[in-house]
């Protein structure tokens, strides 16, 4: 046997930009962007409309995403059943996303199979028939779905989460999907109103990533070009408000594990901040050997995993620690974040930031080699409005970020000692401990 | 070939090494950028009684370091050169892969060489004890935690003797995992864990002359070893005599599970059945959800999906979570009343073509990724001796017609040869 080679070199990486799309706008408004994607079989399509959540009525919220959802239960051409028979024959998927941001409705279909498919798609956007039983099928199937997620301790904790460090006037405090008590008032009325006052192809925008045979803007002028809604609203974004600092424990008597979220208000992607932010959260709980995983997981065997991310909204954002731990340990575990988490005598090393930037721009290339990485991106570059060049413009600023001002955004947005803290588990094991981990003023809360 | 199906022919070349070690290379230019993946032929079937969840504990253990490199730094160094990195493991396999920049291939390859030859230079009690609390941690985290988490182990033991290599899951029992000794990774180590008895795939921005160059450089120098007998799995015969186990627990809904065993993977009759559970529970136009959520609305989601193996036998199931105040057997009666129809009306054509097209997007979006594409070629070569099959398996399953699809249903997939788990609610 001979001897083992040494460790290799790094071969400098190869040049690599997001690609360039090709944009159009048809007579109706409806602004059409192509990214021609060699070998990717599969054409991803998103239809988006910057209709922002805050648009929906207070005592409604979840009508948006229940009128996306019936979406595709029948059209004014194919009712009940047959529009997602033809649908589906055509080997294609439809998807909706709802954002804070804006809705998406996404089709997923093979090139070959492309032309029908996207007519049925437009079908589905502009022709929705609403029914009554399927609107109030959806109602109920949301109620459904609220109860698995409140039952799962992981979405609990996220749930509430998100209700403890945005202002309850946010419309970020509460689900995407709307609550339990809003979701209830939904009906067929107020879905098919809904749609008439929010879906039109102004400021809408259709998203095409693949390898297509011919141009299809043509296809898309074809199926979308008589698309018209003269009582289209439009309706700006309202930015979250933070809420004071809150320390809460949602009891689940008997719970193995306990889900922590430990975090708080945070920034956009506008945000100068945004580059240093993204390798100081990787640096501290983004890599499997950050300074939190390397700990509370490799040293201590105390979760599965840990790690700290921000998240950001079309303004401002949120920033959380989460993992899962087990209950004995999560005193220790707290303590130890809240010390791993303070940078002030263990600033960023030039290591850390280069070993961050390395790989945020090491990943890009295969994330965004695929029909639907590309859309998808292009989407949320759309709905957060930051142009057709964000992917490579953040790359350059990544570059540009130095130890000094990683550490000095970190230090400008995360204050360990004034987080707010969600844990969802078995109160009575975890109030002490929690306690004594310098979080004397947690409340608890019974669950549901 | 159906009117507007895909024909696949991405570029397979395949060599074998001295030492036994499958290297298959798929050039693709489309990124500046190479997927690693490398298969072992041994997953939770291979382990012995008394060590449920040690092939996948094992799989931990080899990310902490090998003579050449401390522990942890193999993703660190892999994520430090841009890489994507992970291993998973299941019934018949554990695979290690990352996905990188092209220019890190030379480190990813000889990272997986590293602890492929010397693994066991590194081992200490302390990593394995390590390693145990965290996978203790992802048990509690992905099963013990959530709702309905036990439902496949429940599954498995219905449909498999408790003794069977298909008996118990990937994940393991507690007990098990704390038994678990240095030696007993050693041991399993010495006996999976050699060139000749994994597949290397390299998929990307490389051509094969310099990815098989390359394999040679960094394993090839690792030696054979004698690789251990497949596990001994006779085909079994369908259930037989209705197995039924009824449980409750803190769930938000009553729930009903109807499983089934089924023949081997590499079987034709095993995709005759896959499109059938696709046509019963798959997508929106399914026969349970237009029957159970969206006509007769008693089940809030239901669902049907084969789980593929390759010793012996597969297994399937069909699932329903009742709407509130909906009795479980309701569920179950339409459950059954459902594939009771599958097994004597048989799918129309229709449904027939819309599951091959369902079928041939899924396929096709699975395979535009580089490190998916990888990851198939290496299953494809270990499980079935065909990476070829990732180009041809939209033609396969195109052939198959209802007759097919009738024969299977009737042999393996009719109403009493189910198990049935009732999930219950408990009542608080």
């Amino acid at each position: 046997m001979t001897a083992f080679p040494p460790q290799p070199a790094i071969d400098p990486a190869g040049h690599w930009e997001f690609p360039t799309p090709v944009t159009s706008r048809l007579d109706n408004g409806l602004e059409v962007i192509v990214y021609q994607l060699p070998g990717q079989h599969v054409i991803a399509s998103h239809l988006i409309l910057d209709t922002p959540l805050n648009a929906e009525a207070r005592e409604l919220e979840g009508v948006a995403t229940i009128t996306a959802r019936t979406l595709d239960e029948g059209t004014l051409l194919h009712g009940g059943d047959e529009f997602a028979e033809l649908l589906e024959t055509e080997g294609a998927g439809l998807g909706v996303d709802v954002s804070l941001a804006g809705l998406q409705a996404v089709l997923d279909v093979p090139v070959t199979r492309l032309d029908r498919a996207l007519e049925l798609f437009a079908e589905a956007v502009i022709q929705p028939a609403f029914a009554d039983e399927d609107v109030n099928r959806h109602v109920q199937l949301r109620l459904a779905q609220i109860e698995q997620a409140q039952a799962n301790s992981a979405q609990a904790a996220t749930i509430a989460f998100r209700r403890t460090i945005f202002d309850a006037e946010s419309r970020a405090s509460r689900m995407n999907a709307g609550e339990p008590e809003t979701v209830a008032q939904v009906t067929p009325e107020a879905v098919r109103s809904f749609h008439r006052d929010h879906f039109g192809p102004v400021g809408a925008k259709l998203v095409m990533a693949g390898d297509f045979a011919d141009d299809p803007a043509a296809l898309a002028e074809r199926v979308f070009g008589g698309w018209q809604n003269p009582g289209q609203r439009i309706d700006p974004i309202q930015p979250a408000a933070a809420a004071d600092r809150r320390r809460l424990i949602i009891d689940r008597p008997g719970a193995v594990q306990a889900d922590i979220r430990l975090g708080g208000f945070g920034i956009d992607r506008t945000d100068p901040r945004w580059a240093d932010i993204s390798v100081a959260s990787y640096a501290m709980g983004g890599a499997f050997l950050s300074r939190l995983n390397a700990v509370l997981r490799e040293e201590k065997g105390y979760t599965y995993g840990v790690r700290m991310s921000f998240a950001p909204m079309t303004v401002g954002g949120s920033f959380a620690v989460q993992g899962s731990f087990r209950t004995d340990v999560v005193g220790d575990a707290l303590a130890q974040a809240r010390s791993l988490l303070s940078v002030a005598g263990s600033p960023f090393t030039q290591q850390e930031v280069d070993d961050a930037v390395a790989y945020v721009v090491g990943v890009s290339p295969l994330r965004y080699a695929t029909a639907d990485g590309v859309a998808d991106q292009a989407a949320t570059q759309i709905l957060a409005d930051l142009g057709q060049d964000y992917v490579t413009r953040n790359l350059e600023e990544l570059r540009a970020v130095t130890p000094e001002s990683a550490t000095r955004a970190y230090e400008s947005l995360v204050n360990p000692d004034d987080l707010s803290l969600v844990i969802v588990g078995d109160a009575a094991s975890l109030a002490d401990p929690v306690r004594k981990a310098g979080f004397e003023d947690v409340e608890i809360e019974r669950a549901g | 070939m159906s009117p507007g199906s895909t024909v696949l022919s991405y570029p397979i070349t395949e060599r074998t090494l001295d030492n036994g070690l499958r290297v298959i290379v798929s050039s693709d230019h489309g990124a500046p950028s190479v997927a690693v993946n490398l298969w072992y032929d041994v997953g939770s079937r291979h382990e012995q009684p008394g060590r449920t969840g040690f092939a996948h504990l094992f799989e931990h253990v080899m990310f902490q370091g090998s003579a050449h490199v401390p522990s942890g730094q193999h993703i660190a160094l892999m994520q430090a050169a841009g890489a994507s990195v992970n291993a998973t493991t299941w019934f018949d396999r554990t695979n290690y892969f990352e996905a990188l920049p092209s220019g890190g291939l030379d480190l990813a390859l000889w990272l997986e060489a590293d602890r492929l030859g010397t693994l066991l230079d590194a081992l200490t009690q302390e990593n394995l004890d390590n390693q145990r609390e965290v996978v203790k941690e992802e048990k509690r985290q992905r099963y013990d935690n959530v709702p309905y988490g036990d439902v496949m182990e429940r599954l498995i033991g219905l449909t498999f003797p408790a003794d069977h290599p298909y008996g118990h899951t990937t994940i393991g029992s507690m007990d098990d995992l704390n038994a678990a000794t240095v030696a007993d990774v050693a041991q399993f180590f010495s006996t999976h864990y050699l060139p000749n008895n994994a597949v290397l795939s390299i998929v990307g921005d490389v051509t094969p002359e310099v990815a098989f160059a390359k394999a040679e450089q960094y394993f090839g120098h690792l030696p054979a070893g004698p690789v251990p007998p497949k596990p001994q799995m006779p085909a079994l015969p369908p259930l037989s005599g209705l197995p039924r186990m009824e449980t409750s627990a803190d769930v938000p809904a009553d729930a009903v599970y109807l499983t089934w065993r089924l023949p081997a993977r590499d079987q034709f009759s095993f995709d005759a059945i896959d499109l059938a559970f696709s046509i019963l529970g798959q997508g929106q136009t399914s026969r349970l959800h237009k029957q159970l959520v969206r006509r007769r609305e008693i089940a809030e989601a239901s669902g049907a999906s084969t789980m593929g193996l390759i010793g012996g036998n597969s297994f399937g199931f069909v699932y329903g979570r009742a709407r509130d105040g909906v009795p479980p057997e309701a569920i179950e009666e339409a459950l059954v009343q459902e594939v009771e129809r599958l097994a004597t009306e048989g799918p129309t054509e229709t449904e027939l073509r819309r599951a091959k097209a369902q079928f041939e997007r899924q396929w096709l979006h699975e395979l535009a990724r580089v490190d998916s594409r990888a990851d198939a070629l290496g299953e494809y070569a270990t499980l079935e001796d065909n990476p070829n099959l990732v180009n041809t398996r939209i033609a396969v399953v195109d052939a198959i017609d209802t007759e097919a699809i009738a024969e299977a249903v009737s042999q393996w997939f009719s109403p009493d040869q189910r198990a049935t788990l009732i999930y219950r609610q408990e009542q608080v």
